[in-house]
């Protein structure tokens, strides 16, 4: 499932994918798959984006479950 | 909050290595496949004698053997959670798998083959290492067990 969120997030902070990738240590492509939803990121992983993009994790990434 | 890699040149992240990791367990499991194949080959449609193989066959069964450790300790296998009833049919099948190797082996594969009382000495053998290495395999899987216990802790 495509993760919008970190994108939006990233886009507003006006960061590209790979300013991200080099604030937390990753690829610019692991950046690109987490934003396509093809990859699973390690809780440390997410962390660092969340703080890197000055967002909770809750705010990146916990979605509710469409009924 | 800049965390770049400290080892630039090999610059992998989380994703590559795992990606890295699935690859290499992958083309291990293809090699050591292939590596019983030609063992099989060799010894069964070739009759070849073990000595020709010999290396071959002593690094398969090396390499088994740190797998199965490696996998205990490490915590990627679970001996604990499987019940005594279990471990003894696991330690059944091994016995009955080796000596069916070994019926093979010298009285399917070779003629004249060898005697009740011979097989009945090399089936004595097979228990004895198996036994052995189950007793080997259970004690890392205990160790391995402290040791998670410690790290938790």
């Amino acid at each position: 499932m495509e993760n919008i969120k970190i994108k939006l997030a990233r886009v507003e902070k006006g960061l590209s994918q790979q300013d991200l990738a080099d604030l937390v240590g990753a690829t610019r492509q692991t950046i690109g798959l987490i934003e396509k939803g093809k990859y699973n990121p390690s809780l440390n992983l997410c962390i660092k984006i969340a703080k890197s993009l000055d967002r909770t994790l809750n705010d990146l990434f916990w979605y509710e479950d469409k009924k | 909050m800049k965390t770049k890699n400290k080892k630039p040149f090999l610059n992998m992240d989380e994703r590559n290595k795992q990606v890295a990791f699935k690859v290499i367990t992958i083309m291990y499991f293809l090699t050591i496949i292939a590596m019983q194949g030609i063992v099989i080959y060799r010894q069964f449609a070739l009759g070849q004698n073990l000595s020709d193989f010999e290396d071959i066959a002593i690094i398969m069964t090396i390499n088994s053997i740190f797998l199965i450790s490696a996998l205990l300790y490490f915590g990627a296998l679970s001996i604990r959670k499987l019940k005594v009833k279990n471990i003894l049919l696991i330690y059944l099948a091994f016995i009955i798998l080796g000596s069916l190797f070994t019926y093979a082996k010298y009285n399917i594969f070779q003629n004249p083959g060898l005697s009740f009382e011979q097989l009945f000495d090399k089936l004595k053998i097979i228990t004895a290492i198996i036994g052995l290495l189950m007793g080997f395999w259970i004690l890392l899987s205990i160790l391995g067990k402290k040791r998670i216990d410690k790290e938790i802790e």
